[in-house]
C-alpha cells in the first residue's frame, strides 16, 4: 500500500520536475552572450535541428554545437552531484555530507589533474582517474570520521575539511609541475567550468548520471532504513556493508565523471537535496530521483548566469553555485 | 643555508649610507620609475636582479648581461640567461636568495607582488625599480630607462632606434592594406583571449590587425565560445611553441568552422615574442605582419 502511494508521489514529483527541466533546457538555450532570434531558435530546437527555421549557419552552430551541449553537460553535472549528495546524506546520516565539502570533488580534481599532466593525450584517462581519486577520497574521509564513538556529524565534516585541505595542497603541488601559461586556465577549471564540453566526455557524463541515479534509487529503500541507524538497518535485513560500498562506488562514479568534465562545482549536492526534502519529505525513493532532476535544473540556471552576466567574458559556474550554497550551508549548520 | 644566514647577517649589519655618500651627485643617481617612485641608485650599478623574462632580455640586449646576478626560472633568453642564479619565478621570488645575491637594484615588472616586497628589499638597502610597459612605446621607454640606469645609454638608444625603424617599416607597409580581423587564442580549453589591456593587442594593431576581442575589458579574459564563433575572425593567431611548449597548438572547437580556418589563415607564432614586453616583441610584430599580410612583404 505504502509502496504504491510512494510510487505515485514519486511519479508525480518527478514528472513535474522533468517537465520543468525540459522547459529550462529550451528556455536557457534561448539566452546567451550572442543574441539569437528567439522564434527561429525555438523552432530549430523543437524540431531537433531538422526543420529549416531560417537560422544562419553560425547561429545554428552556436545553438547546436555550443549552447545545447553545454546545457546538457550542466544538467548531467548538476544531476550527478545532487544525487551523490542526497545518497551521502542518507548513508552517513549527516545533512551536511556533500561531495565538495567532503573532499570527494577535490579527490576527483587531483585525479583529473594527474591525468592532464601525465596522460594529457588520452581523454579517457580523465574520467577514470577522476573516479579513482573520488573513491580514494571517499574511503579516506569515511575511515577518518569513524571514531570509537561512531561517526558524529561534526567528526565527518572535520574529516572532510582535513581531506579537502590536504588535497588542495596536492592540487597546488601539481600546478607547480605545469608551466606558467597553463595555470590560469587550470585555476578557472578548478572553480567549475562547463565551457569545455567535449564530444567524448559529454556522453560519458550523461550516461553516468542516468545509470548512477537509477542505481542509487534502487537502493533507496535500504537507505531509508539506514537512516534509522546501521544497527537497526542490519536487524531489518539490510546488507549494510554492501549498500555502503554501492553508494561509495556509484557516488564516486557520478562525482568523478562530472569533475572530469567540469571541475569542482560546489554546493550542488547540499542545496538541491535539502530543497527537495523540504518540499517532498525525506523518503529516498523520492529524494534521490527528484534531486537528480532538481540538480540538473539548478546548475543549468546557475550556468546561464555564469555565461551571460559579464558576456562576452565568463565566470566559473562554481562561483555562482557557491554564492547560493554557502549561505544555505550556514543556515543548515545552525539547525544541526 | 649557512651562507644565506651569513649574508643576511652581513646585510643587516652593513652600516647605513653616510650623508655625504647619498648626497654626493657623482656617487648616486636619481631615477623615476613607472610607478612614479623616486629611486636612488649608485652611479655605477654592477649587480642587478631582473624579475621577469622581458627585463632579462632588455638588460642583455643593451650589453649589460654580465651584470645580472640573478633572474627568474622563466628567464630562458638569451641562452646565457639560463645559467644565472634563479631567485624563483616572477610571482614568487625568494627574498632570501635575492638578499644573498647582494644586488644593488632589483628590476621588477608590475606582475610581482610589489608592496610588501619593495618594503622588505628597501629595508635591506636594495633599490627596487618598477617597469610597467603596456605597449610597444612602453617597451622602448623601459629599454631607455634601464640603459640610463646601467650607464649604457648609447647602446640602449641605438637599440631603440633600430627597433623603432623596424616597427615603422612594418607599420608603413601594412598601412596600404585593410586590416585583418584576428582572434588571438591564448588557450583553447577553456577559451582565453587577449583583451583591451593586453600588450599584444597594441602589437596586433601595429601589425595591421584588428583584434576581435580588443574591446573586452581586462588583459586575459575568459571568453565565451559562442561569441568567438559569432565574431567570425578572418585569421587566428596561436601563440605557442615558446614557453607554451606544445600547448595551445590547436584551434578551439568553437572556431573550427570560422572563416579563418576555412581560408587556412591560422598562424602559430612563438608566444615569447608576443607575450614578453621586451626587444623581441618587434620580432613578434614582424612575424604577425608577415603572416597576416604576405602580399606587402614580397
Amino acid at each position: 500500500m505504502t509502496t504504491r502511494v510512494t510510487l505515485r508521489r514519486t511519479l508525480i514529483a518527478c514528472g513535474l520536475l522533468a517537465t520543468a527541466l525540459v522547459f529550462a533546457v529550451v528556455a536557457m538555450a534561448l539566452i546567451g552572450s550572442e543574441a539569437l532570434p528567439a522564434r527561429a531558435s525555438l523552432c530549430a530546437i523543437v524540431s531537433f535541428g531538422t526543420a529549416d527555421c531560417g537560422l544562419g549557419r553560425d547561429q545554428y552552430d552556436i545553438l547546436f554545437q555550443i549552447r545545447l551541449p553545454r546545457i546538457l553537460l550542466a544538467a548531467a553535472v548538476g544531476g550527478s552531484l545532487a544525487t551523490a549528495g542526497a545518497s551521502y546524506q542518507a548513508l552517513l546520516r549527516n545533512p551536511l555530507a556533500e561531495p565538495y565539502l567532503l573532499g570527494v570533488s577535490n579527490g576527483a580534481a587531483v585525479g583529473t589533474m594527474i591525468a592532464l599532466v601525465f596522460f594529457g593525450a588520452n581523454e579517457w584517462s580523465r574520467p577514470v582517474l577522476a573516479f579513482a581519486g573520488a573513491l580514494i577520497a571517499t574511503l579516506a574521509v569515511y575511515q577518518l570520521a569513524r571514531g570509537r564513538a561512531g561517526a558524529t556529524p561534526e567528526r565527518l565534516i572535520l574529516a572532510g575539511v582535513i581531506v579537502t585541505t590536504f588535497l588542495s595542497s596536492a592540487i597546488v603541488f601539481v600546478t607547480t609541475l605545469m608551466d606558467a601559461t597553463r595555470i590560469r586556465s587550470f585555476t578557472f577549471w578548478l572553480l567549475g567550468d562547463l565551457s569545455g564540453t567535449t564530444q567524448t566526455l559529454l556522453p560519458v557524463a550523461i550516461a553516468m548520471t542516468v545509470v548512477g541515479t537509477v542505481g542509487l534509487t534502487l537502493n533507496a529503500r535500504s537507505l531509508n532504513l539506514l537512516m534509522l541507524g546501521e544497527r537497526d538497518a542490519f536487524d531489518l535485513g539490510v546488507e549494510v556493508g554492501r549498500v555502503r560500498m554501492v553508494v561509495f562506488v556509484v557516488a564516486s562514479l557520478l562525482v568523478g565523471s562530472s569533475v572530469a568534465a567540469s571541475g569542482s562545482v560546489g554546493y550542488v549536492g547540499l542545496v538541491v537535496p535539502h530543497l527537495v526534502r523540504l518540499s517532498l519529505g525525506s523518503d529516498n525513493r523520492i529524494t534521490i530521483p527528484a534531486a537528480a532532476l532538481g540538480g540538473a535544473l539548478f546548475v543549468i540556471v546557475a550556468d546561464t548566469v555564469a555565461r551571460t552576466i559579464i558576456a562576452p567574458r565568463e565566470l566559473p559556474v562554481g562561483a555562482i553555485t557557491a554564492l547560493i550554497g554557502a549561505p544555505l550551508f550556514i543556515y543548515l549548520l545552525k539547525r544541526v | 643555508m649557512v651562507l644565506i644566514l651569513l649574508a643576511n647577517a652581513l646585510a643587516c649589519t652593513r652600516p647605513p649610507k653616510t650623508q655625504s655618500e647619498s648626497q654626493g651627485a657623482s656617487l648616486t643617481q636619481q631615477l623615476t620609475d613607472d610607478a612614479g617612485r623616486n629611486v636612488t641608485l649608485p652611479a655605477r650599478v654592477e649587480r642587478v636582479i631582473t624579475l621577469a623574462p622581458n627585463l632579462t632580455e632588455i638588460v642583455f640586449a643593451i650589453g649589460a648581461g654580465d651584470r645580472v646576478v640573478g633572474n627568474t626560472t622563466y628567464c630562458d633568453y638569451p641562452a646565457e640567461a639560463k645559467n644565472i642564479a634563479k631567485v624563483g619565478d616572477t610571482l614568487h621570488p625568494s627574498l632570501e636568495r635575492i638578499i644573498a645575491l647582494r644586488p644593488q637594484v632589483v628590476i621588477v615588472s608590475t606582475a610581482s607582488q610589489l608592496e610588501v616586497f619593495t618594503q622588505q628589499l628597501q629595508s635591506q638597502n636594495i633599490a627596487v625599480f618598477v617597469t610597467d610597459p603596456h605597449d610597444l612605446e612602453g617597451v622602448f621607454k623601459s629599454i631607455e630607462q634601464i640603459g640610463r640606469m646601467l650607464g649604457e645609454e648609447q647602446q640602449s638608444q641605438a637599440l631603440v632606434q633600430k627597433l623603432r625603424a623596424r616597427t615603422s617599416a612594418v607599420e608603413e607597409a601594412v598601412q596600404r592594406v585593410p586590416p585583418v580581423r584576428v582572434f588571438y587564442q591564448v588557450s583553447n580549453e577553456p577559451l582565453y583571449t587577449a583583451g583591451r589591456d593586453a600588450f599584444v593587442t597594441d602589437l596586433m594593431r601595429r601589425a595591421g590587425a584588428v583584434s576581435v576581442t580588443g574591446d573586452v575589458p581586462g588583459a586575459w579574459p575568459k571568453f565565451s565560445n559562442e561569441s568567438a564563433l559569432a565574431a567570425r575572425p578572418d585569421a587566428i593567431i596561436l601563440p605557442t611553441g615558446g614557453s607554451m611548449g606544445a600547448a595551445n597548438a590547436n584551434v578551439a572547437e568553437a572556431l573550427r568552422n570560422s572563416p579563418a580556418v576555412q581560408a587556412g589563415r591560422v598562424y602559430k607564432i612563438n608566444d615569447d615574442h608576443l607575450a614578453r614586453p621586451g626587444p623581441r616583441a618587434v620580432d613578434g610584430l614582424e612575424e604577425m605582419a608577415h603572416a597576416l599580410h604576405p602580399e606587402v612583404f614580397k
